[in-house]
């Protein structure tokens, strides 16, 4: 499936579409449909370790997992980086910082965009929260950004 | 080209799906070769090359043989003719799927040009009703005008005739022997 | 273990101008000049694999087209990896351990200048919680450097190091794309692309192929003469969500490395799959490879990266220089996936006398 552009001097453009309807299962839906009620899943374990974002098996043993608990919306930058000028699908149009954000009670790192004004701004080990967007479906885009924790 | 991503869900139900509509730009550049290939069809030309080792002759012309692995260079070059037969066809019912501009059924051809070894595929075939294609039935090339004759850089579609041929009409000629192409599946 | 040898080695010439040609144009003199050193005649060649990415190309199959280049006629016995071509060569290498074949031929391409490489490598990421935010390579090495530097006490000035050196060497390989008398000064005046991450630290965007042979026992010394035994080789995983994972270390390359026997006997040269400048030091202290190794005389990914081929290529450098007598002991390493996560180790010997 693709749309062609017009030919010029030996070249030609063209959009490879891919339209996917992805399933998720009881485990990725569930972390979804959690972010569309504002909360964040992690797995548990066996061993008593917290896995965000969600996942179906232990990484350590191979198990299954299907204990899913609620962590904070708040936590520690563990690595960040900083983009001078975004590329079109990253999830702000102005200069902003990726950051892997280990959240209040998980022991892994979710990671996605924070909002800062300079690259000044940001820095591993500061507190950050979810900036959740108004309107949610159940997708990783339900959490707007980070942003500095006690901003709004 | 912007994505866009969707949910589907029961009302307040658990998520069980996500939809996810990746849009990837490329630019694709037309090969020096395809390029040679358009100006010949400018000129009402069909191009193609012999090989020196097992002298095949591949239309379009191709930069090596891929039988005997063998550079094939401008001194390999010739012109065929552009009349030959069908030795294959297919009548496609066109799904609808996202993207898809066919809305009848149609038919694609494979075509042996009289003196090349291969054939050119996904050609149309004008002039006959569905009913009528057959594999030995002898076609000529129609050409479009020459303001209109552009190649196609050689994608997979069309075989790098691009808008120069119109499509093939049947010549009135006997259908070829079989035995003339029985070689050739494709 | 069957001893088997990389007997032979060619790669295309890379550049900043993007090839016009198709990939099969693109590969055909690169596969036919590492059969032409090989010695061996195509019809002796028991198994062929390659690898290549469908999305580079921006079409489905496209590693079919690519084929045409080996002759299959009459058939051969093939196969392909949706990966670096060095994927390719531990496939290859598997075969020759079953006994059925005793050659093979290995390539590897990739034309990434079609696409926007930075979109199209987002395709590699978990679907779910990754793709939805274009979380693209860069900026995931770049989340990686950062975690690095954090945990190494280095700074940006040590990277730029290690980028003008790899600029540096690559001024004598006649096939490398980004090659000058750089200072480190001289890159940290570049913006970044992603902090900490200049443009100087992150690879060019290259077309380019990369072809091997591999023959297994005697054979290998009546076609070449100083082949480059593989003397091991071993490829791990680690899992893929980056924050899932310790960044500061490089733990499937270490594993597999040991697995290959790197540390049994010292390394003269070392050809790294580093794309960033930050992964040498993550892969020197993964490997253990202390500073009396030479590290990436060809200049490495940062020089030239054509993606598919990268890995291959630092097989086959590392390969070329016991073929032209300059070490006994050489290293090749490949990697995919994001920060690392999944890495190949090669280790190679010349005949001891």
């Amino acid at each position: 499936m693709c749309s062609t552009a017009a030919v010029t001097s030996g070249e030609s453009t063209y959009t490879l579409e891919l339209p996917y309807r992805r399933s998720v299962g009881p485990v990725v839906g569930a972390f979804l449909t959690g972010l569309r009620d504002a909360t964040v899943l992690g797995s548990r374990t066996a061993a008593g370790r917290v896995i965000v974002p969600a996942l179906e098996y232990d990484p350590d043993t191979g198990d299954e997992v299907s204990d899913l608990v609620p962590v904070g919306s708040a936590g520690v930058v563990t690595t960040w980086a900083w983009v001078p000028e975004p590329l079109r699908k990253h999830p702000l149009d102005r200069p902003f910082a990726w950051a892997l954000v280990q959240l209040d009670g998980a022991d892994t790192s979710l990671l996605h965009a924070l909002d800062v004004g300079s690259i000044d701004d940001v820095s591993t080990g500061m507190r950050v929260q979810i900036r959740w967007r108004a309107e949610r479906q159940g997708h990783m885009t339900d959490i707007e950004c980070y942003e500095p924790e006690g901003a709004s | 080209m912007s994505d866009t991503t969707e949910v589907e869900e029961a009302e307040g139900g658990p998520v069980r799906f996500m939809q996810q509509h990746i849009a990837l730009d490329y630019v694709m550049r037309v090969s020096p070769i395809a390029t040679r290939f358009a100006e010949g069809l400018h000129r009402g030309v069909i191009l193609g090359r012999r090989c020196p080792s097992c002298s095949l002759v591949f239309v379009p012309p191709r930069t090596f043989c891929n039988i005997c692995t063998v550079a094939m260079g401008d001194s390999q070059e010739l012109e065929v003719t552009d009349r030959g037969m069908v030795t294959a066809f297919t009548i496609l019912t066109p799904i609808q799927y996202h993207g898809q501009q066919e809305r009848q059924d149609y038919a694609l051809a494979s075509i042996l040009l009289d003196g090349a070894d291969g054939t050119v595929g996904q050609q149309r075939l004008l002039d006959l009703p569905l009913e009528q294609v057959r594999t030995g039935l002898r076609v000529e090339a129609v050409w479009a005008s020459e303001d209109d004759r552009r190649g196609d850089g050689g994608g997979a579609m069309g075989f790098g005739f691009g808008s120069a041929i119109t499509g093939w009409k049947p010549t009135g000629e006997p259908d070829a022997d079989p035995a003339s192409y029985a070689e050739h599946a494709l | 273990m069957r001893d088997v040898a990389v007997v032979s080695f060619a790669q295309a010439p890379t550049s900043s101008t993007p090839v016009s040609d198709t990939e099969a144009q693109m590969l055909f003199p690169v596969v036919a000049e590492a059969m032409e050193r090989s010695g061996l005649r195509r019809d002796e060649i028991g198994f062929t694999c390659s690898g290549s990415a469908d999305y580079l190309a921006g079409q489905s199959f496209a590693f079919v087209g690519n084929l045409e280049v080996t002759g299959a006629w009459p058939p051969i016995s093939e196969s392909h990896v949706e990966m670096d071509g060095a994927w390719a060569l531990y496939e290859a290498w598997v075969h020759l351990q079953s006994g059925h074949v005793d050659s093979a031929l290995v390539f590897g391409s990739g034309i990434s200048s079609r696409g926007d490489l930075r979109e199209v490598l987002c395709l590699q990421n978990d679907p779910y919680y990754l793709m939805p935010l274009w979380a693209d390579h860069v900026s995931l090495a770049a989340l990686q450097a950062r975690a690095v530097l954090d945990a190494t006490g280095k700074g940006e000035r040590d990277l730029a190091e290690i980028a003008a050196r790899c600029r540096r060497s690559a001024v004598a390989n006649p096939f490398a794309q980004r090659f000058a008398d750089v200072t480190a000064d001289d890159l940290l005046a570049e913006p970044y692309a992603v902090a900490p991450l200049r443009t100087g630290d992150c690879p060019p965007v290259s077309d380019g192929a990369a072809a091997v042979v591999l023959v297994a026992g005697d054979r290998a010394r009546e076609v070449c003469e100083h082949p480059a035994w593989i003397r091991g080789l071993d490829h791990r995983i680690e899992p893929h969500y980056p924050g899932l994972r310790d960044l500061t270390v490089s733990e499937s390359t270490r594993l597999a490395g040991e697995a290959a026997g790197v540390g049994d006997r010292p390394i003269d040269v070392a050809e790294l799959s580093s794309s960033f400048s930050h992964e040498e030091l993550l892969l020197r202290a993964a490997l253990g490879l202390g500073d009396a190794v030479d590290v990436n005389p060809s200049g490495g990914p940062l020089a030239a990266n054509p993606v598919m081929a990268t890995g291959l290529t630092r097989i086959g450098e590392a390969a070329r220089q016991i073929h032209d007598g300059h070490a006994t002991r050489t290293l090749g390493h490949a990697t995919s996936g994001p920060c690392l996560q999944q890495n190949l180790v090669c280790v190679l010997e010349g005949d001891r006398s």
